[in-house]
């Protein structure tokens, strides 16, 4: 009867993950008619697989990082201010996914282009204009406007779950502020750190939509090829083939990232 | 200290102002009277009017909203099952399961939707209202456990077990003790999964069938002839409801807590009573309209005086619908696609039934060679005798005899210009229509450019120039072209194809690949924008209504087809689209350039044709060249 | 002179009171203890002390110097939390250390430190084990190991003891004492435990709602309790209304007693506070007042009764047993009655007991 309880999960797991993971692997491994090849792996190694692969590598890596950077701060600010309630936290960050994903991404278009706002903006004080878009630094802007939540709440929860007698022993003991940010309020985070790092970078070294949007098509990413392949070039095998090869770069770094938070305490809310 | 706090202060509204500046951006814009992103036109209203009037985005949303519902109730249900499974698994088995679940999220949207969706057509299974449903599930699932797993953890087992010492059943110590616990947990659960499912737009992408439309698949869908601020409108409408109702909520709870002691900030919400009751009951009313949705939406799609088009986004005014189920009775179910290559397999793979697709001339051309279309029987297509003689001699390019398609909308491709941005020397070019593609490679304009980011148009200009076919494949002919595109990469500002429209009238670019049908549209927010064809020659592009092979209601589509040929269809769809349209009751448009191309320039003209898998492949593997990173 | 000198402190959260007119001195090397219920005052006084909270007004003095605005990492004090608040991240050498590295000592000298304050607190060679691996005890320790190595001036410990069971407590109090002998080292012990502030102190503070009821050693204050409150507080007592009818006269239930204290007045109202060991239980008619046993409890060394007389019911101790229904009276010698002046603002009201109680679970 206990077991029961976890039939309809497994079976979903089993139905909408693992089978379907077996048909990505075995189109992957075959060619168009049927036949079994290594060609769409070894398709990576081409310069322009190599490069897209790379570079979404490099970009994703970069709006991580500066996602995290934006988030720890905001987190320590929250955490010492009042408005730290959790329910505000959770209110401010989610609500902008309530505006659609496509829309809100494109309306970085109106923002960032040659007269856009934010160019007006910045021309109107007589600051010189912002040429970023469809650039690499523009899709990065992109990941990290849309994935930043997704740092910001589970530092935050990490950050909140901190015991305030701990912080106060490290002062007490001696410590100063950047010693107790450092020593104390970092490695503690950690747990949310991690799976901050994993929610961020995952979307952003797979995404396509970003990409088209903000790098005005000069942004070649590896999630633009294997979108390529499915929708444009109807090359299924392909597509499945460089799929696979994302999603052991995936495993790589996060089983790289999971040993950092041997606990699996993070989590998003 | 004052000083820090003013820095976090600031802080804080910077990141805020990050992420709320493009949300109010769309806002601002869903009250622009033009259609264009760029250009500020007037405040009007006429957007929300037409939103409400419009059935298509009124049937998205109810369709996304049931979504996210069912898939997030489902979620939670088996979400939760699933932790109190979790629970009782020794370490080992528990941390096997948890990564499992880490996969959804783990994986790229686009390998879950697309691997689901060919889950599917394996087994046969047509895509369906179902199929999104289920793939929804699918990714709200982890979302649940990962927010309800930790307070499972932070569960003490011995309320649980007072409970049953009191005498409770296990059930009921379960309803009572340990629901009440979890409720935060489950509860973020259900918002986030219910979020993300309204939110996403990749998975129901691939996975949905007949008939479904979600609000984030019509706007996609829309990106090919340029998102309609309806979509603003929409977004914003939901974005305030939701902000209201979260203010709302939070100031109730926060007065509560205020009221109960000022220093406490551990609100533990608890689920009882009367709020336990409130929320029930609204649930149950949800659902309630939810179910009741669910099920019209199978009844109107069942039965055969139903008609299926599978058509472009926004590829047809709306209000012909309407007009068309009034006329003659049947009801019209239209999906939307956004590209060929999106339609294509849907039909060949039969994972979705349709009676009348609209696709471009290349397309046409390959289906009627792989047998997936049916010759159109003329003699119940009366109005045909409307089509022009340009556009017949056009067809004779891809459907010789034009036996198997019914043109919809044709037009050109050649070089958008803004007057106030090219030197003199250009303009007189461009006027009097001696330019060549070549100024796209000119270094004065360099970082002025926008060209096509379509595989095919891309090579068309570089085919001109060069002087070869647009339908080659010359593997050397093909490099050289290659070579070409990327010599002039340094210069392009973007590659870009509807959005070219927006960058030009915003003028950010001052020359762009474009069609002729975005022209007018163009021309009408900024009339400084010229259009001009290039002297080598262009494609000139059809897109035409046909006919599956697995048509299931013929006399249906063939009403349809009829229809659009009808002068008032065909007037309302030339306001509505701004494209041109090949019908003769509309008034002669013969020498305007945008509209209808003179004899001389068609004569250099050439239509794109399907280049069969080989070809295909070997252009997609310059094109990757051609746009691989430096 | 005095080592810290708090001078006329006042502290309120949201408009509400939780320290006022607070002014006290601690010597050298002294254990001094605040005692009280929660949300008494005593945590905040130990928090402005350490530094963590800032008073509305009044000063804190170290040595003669201001260190009210100074920050805790400034501070020549160390503080033992309540929950110990050993940093989870790192093993037990890394939390000794912390403070020892942050203050520049060598890798040698910290090391000596570590071994020795390990032997102090009966932890040898635990250098490596992590904090999760430790039982509450032990963790203790390793907290008051962690703040002595500092060689503060003033260790502050904040209800150190108080989740741990009896035995366990009974343990470390004697340990506590034992390193302040040792260190000659200042505690500031905080507590709600009245057996523990008695037994360890060398002065006890007394307080309730903000304001200090009564300073003095342990003996004064369990013997002589200036009020109402404190007597309650500490140990069961009988308190009850009388009228001081002249000096050494006091009229309690309608019979007078003879007692020791002078200068009240005459028919003046009081409260009478007699200790339940001090009745004397004699046949009917022998002592002042006759009454009834309503409840007869054996609770280890000695009987606890119920005697109702005069209208009031009198708890008394006896290690003779009146059972339930006996006919009995009861008398006290005059050296055992504590008159105290009823409370007489609002300022220096001693509540009862059972009031503070009740509020309990709502403050911390």
């Amino acid at each position: 009867m206990k077991k029961l309880y976890s039939a309809p999960f497994i079976a979903f797991i089993l139905i909408g993950t693992i089978i379907p993971t077996c048909v990505v692997a075995y189109y992957g491994f075959t060619s168009r008619d049927g036949g079994f090849t290594f060609d769409n792996i070894a398709a990576i190694a081409t310069a322009e697989h190599a490069k897209a692969l790379c570079l979404s590598l490099l970009l994703s890596f970069a709006a991580t990082l500066i996602c995290f950077m934006i988030a720890f701060p905001l987190g320590v600010i929250l955490r010492n201010s009042k408005l730290g309630q959790k329910r505000f936290i959770i209110f401010l960050f989610i609500l902008p996914m309530w505006m659609n994903f496509v829309l809100r991404t494109m309306a970085w278009q109106v923002l960032l282009e040659k007269h856009g706002v934010i160019n007006m903006m910045l021309e109107s004080i007589g600051l010189p204009g912002l040429s970023i878009i469809n650039t690499p630094a523009a899709v990065i802007l992109g990941m990290v406007y849309d994935y930043l939540p997704f740092m910001v709440l589970p530092i935050y929860n990490s950050l909140s779950r901190i015991d305030e007698s701990v912080i106060e022993a490290a002062y007490d003991l001696g410590a100063d502020k950047s010693l107790v940010l450092r020593k104390i309020m970092l490695p503690l985070s950690v747990p949310g750190i991690v799976s901050g790092i994993t929610m961020v970078f995952v979307p952003s070294l797979t995404t396509f939509a970003i990409s088209n949007m903000l790098g005005g098509g000069k942004v070649n990413l590896i999630g633009n090829i294997i979108e390529q392949e499915f929708t444009t070039s109807s090359n299924w095998n392909l597509g499945s083939g460089l799929s696979l090869i994302m999603m052991v770069f995936i495993v790589l770094s996060m089983a790289l990232i999971s040993r950092f938070d041997k606990n699996g305490e993070g989590n998003l809310l | 200290m004052k000083n820090r706090r003013f820095l976090s202060g600031l802080y804080l509204v910077l990141v805020a102002l990050f992420l709320y500046l493009p949300i109010g951006t769309l806002m601002v814009l869903s009250f622009n009277s033009g259609k264009s992103m760029s250009s500020w036109q007037g405040f009007s209203l006429k957007w929300y009017q037409e939103m409400f009037s419009n059935q298509e985005i009124m049937h998205a949303l109810g369709n996304t909203f049931t979504i996210a519902l069912w898939s997030a109730s489902i979620a939670t249900v088996i979400g939760v099952l699933a932790c109190i499974a979790l629970n009782r698994m020794n370490e080992r088995k528990r941390s096997f399961f948890l990564g499992l679940n880490n996969i959804p999220m783990l994986n790229a949207d686009i390998v879950t939707g697309i691997s689901i969706m060919m889950m599917f057509i394996m087994f046969g299974i047509s895509l369906n209202y179902g199929t999104v449903l289920f793939s929804h599930i699918t990714f709200c699932i982890p979302y649940v456990i990962l927010s309800v797993m930790p307070k499972f953890r932070q569960l003490q087992n011995m309320t649980y077990e007072a409970a049953l010492d009191l005498g409770a059943t296990p059930v009921y110590a379960f309803f009572k003790i340990v629901l009440p616990d979890l409720m935060p947990g489950i509860l973020s659960g259900f918002m986030l999964s219910f979020t993300m499912s309204v939110d996403d737009f990749v998975i129901t992408h691939f996975t949905r069938g007949a008939g479904i439309d979600t609000l984030s698949t019509l706007i996609y869908s829309q990106l090919k002839v340029g998102v309609r601020p309806t979509m603003y409108a929409i977004s914003t409408v939901i974005f305030i409801i939701v902000l209201l109702i979260l203010v709302v909520s939070n100031v109730l709870t926060s007065d509560k807590v205020k009221k109960k002691k000022k220093d406490d900030y551990k609100v533990s919400a608890r689920f009882t009573g009367k709020r336990l009751f409130a929320s029930t009951a609204v649930f149950v009313i949800l659902m309630g309209l939810c179910v009741y949705y669910t099920v019209s939406v199978g009844k109107t799609d069942s039965g055969s005086s139903t008609v299926y088009v599978y058509n472009f986004g926004d590829y047809i005014d709306p209000d012909l619908v309407s007009e068309f189920e009034e006329e003659t009775g049947y009801s019209v179910v239209m999906d939307y696609f956004d590209t060929n290559e999106e339609m294509y397999p849907v039909i060949k793979n039969k994972t979705a039934d349709y009676d009348v697709i609209c696709a471009s001339d290349y397309m046409i051309e390959k289906m009627i060679g792989e047998n997936l279309l049916e010759p159109i029987d003329f003699r119940n297509v009366p109005n045909a005798e409307y089509l022009t003689s340009g556009i017949r001699s056009v067809v004779e390019d891809f459907d010789p005899g034009m036996k198997y398609c019914i043109p919809h909308t044709w037009g050109t491709y050649g070089i958008a210009y803004n007057k106030s941005l090219i030197d003199d020397e250009t303009l007189r070019l461009m006027e009097s229509g001696e330019i060549s593609w070549k100024i796209l490679w000119d270094k004065k304009y360099e970082g002025q450019i926008v060209m096509t980011n379509s595989l095919r148009e891309a090579y068309m200009v570089a085919a001109e120039i060069l002087g070869y076919s647009i339908n080659t494949t010359d593997e050397k002919q093909v490099s050289e072209m290659t070579d070409l595109l990327i010599e002039q990469k340094p210069l392009v500002y973007a590659y870009a194809n509807d959005n070219c429209r927006d960058l030009m009238i915003g003028g950010s670019a001052a020359l762009g690949v474009i069609t002729s049908g975005d022209v007018l549209y163009a021309r009408d927010a900024n009339s400084d924008i010229g259009y001009a064809v290039p002297v080598e020659g262009t494609e000139v592009w059809t897109d035409c209504w046909a006919v599956p092979a697995s048509v299931g209601n013929r006399e249906g589509a063939y009403a349809w087809l009829d229809f659009l040929l009808s002068e008032e269809a065909a007037e309302k769809n030339f306001e509505y689209i701004q494209y041109a349209i090949p019908n003769t009751q509309l008034p002669d448009f013969s020498g305007d350039p945008v509209l209808s191309p003179s004899e001389s320039v068609l004569a250099k003209c050439e239509t794109l044709k399907n280049l069969g898998t080989e070809g295909d492949d070997l252009y997609s593997r310059y094109w990757k060249k051609a746009k691989d990173n430096k | 002179m005095a080592l810290i000198e708090l001078v006329d402190l006042r502290k309120s959260y949201d408009g509400e009171v939780v320290l006022d007119e607070f002014s006290l001195s601690i010597r050298e090397n002294e254990f001094i203890t605040l005692l009280g219920p929660s949300g008494c005052g005593k945590t905040t006084t130990l928090r402005i002390l350490g530094g963590f909270t800032v008073p509305d007004s009044g000063k804190v003095l170290f040595q003669g110097e201001d260190i009210t605005n100074l920050a805790p990492n400034k501070r020549n004090i160390n503080t033992v939390f309540q929950k110990y608040a050993l940093f989870p991240h790192m093993n037990i050498a890394e939390n000794i250390a912390f403070g020892l590295k942050i203050s520049g000592k060598s890798q040698s000298y910290i090391n000596d430190k570590i071994k020795y304050a390990l032997a102090l607190v009966n932890l040898k060679g635990y250098e490596q084990r992590s904090i999760d691996s430790l039982s509450g005890g032990q963790q203790q320790r390793i907290a008051i190991a962690r703040a002595i190595v500092n060689e503060p001036k003033v260790l502050l410990l904040d209800e150190p003891l108080g989740a741990l069971d009896l035995k366990l407590r009974q343990e470390m109090q004697y340990e506590l004492m034992r390193l302040k002998n040792e260190l000659g080292i200042t505690f500031l012990y905080v507590t709600h435990d009245q057996e523990e502030a008695l037994t360890m102190s060398d002065k006890v503070v007394v307080m309730n709602r903000g304001y200090i009821q009564q300073v003095g050693t342990p003996e004064q204050i369990y013997n002589e309790p200036e009020n109402a409150f404190v007597a309650d507080f500490i140990g069961d007592s009988n308190i009850a209304d009388g009228i001081m009818l002249e000096d050494y006269y006091v009229e309690i239930c309608g019979r007078v007693f003879k007692c020791i204290d002078a200068g009240f007045g005459k028919n003046r109202p009081v409260d009478v506070v007699i200790r339940p060991e001090d009745i004397v239980i004699g046949r009917p008619g022998e002592g002042i007042l006759d009454g009834v046993v309503t409840s007869t409890v054996f609770i280890g060394m000695h009987y606890e009764m119920c005697i109702e007389a005069g209208g009031f019911e009198w708890v008394a101790q006896n290690t003779v047993r009146h059972p339930e229904g006996e006919h009995v009276s009861i008398s006290v010698i005059p050296d055992n009655i504590q008159i105290m002046n009823k409370p007489q603002s609002e300022d220096e009201e001693a509540i009862s007991l059972e009031e503070v109680l009740g509020e309990e679970g709502e403050q911390g």
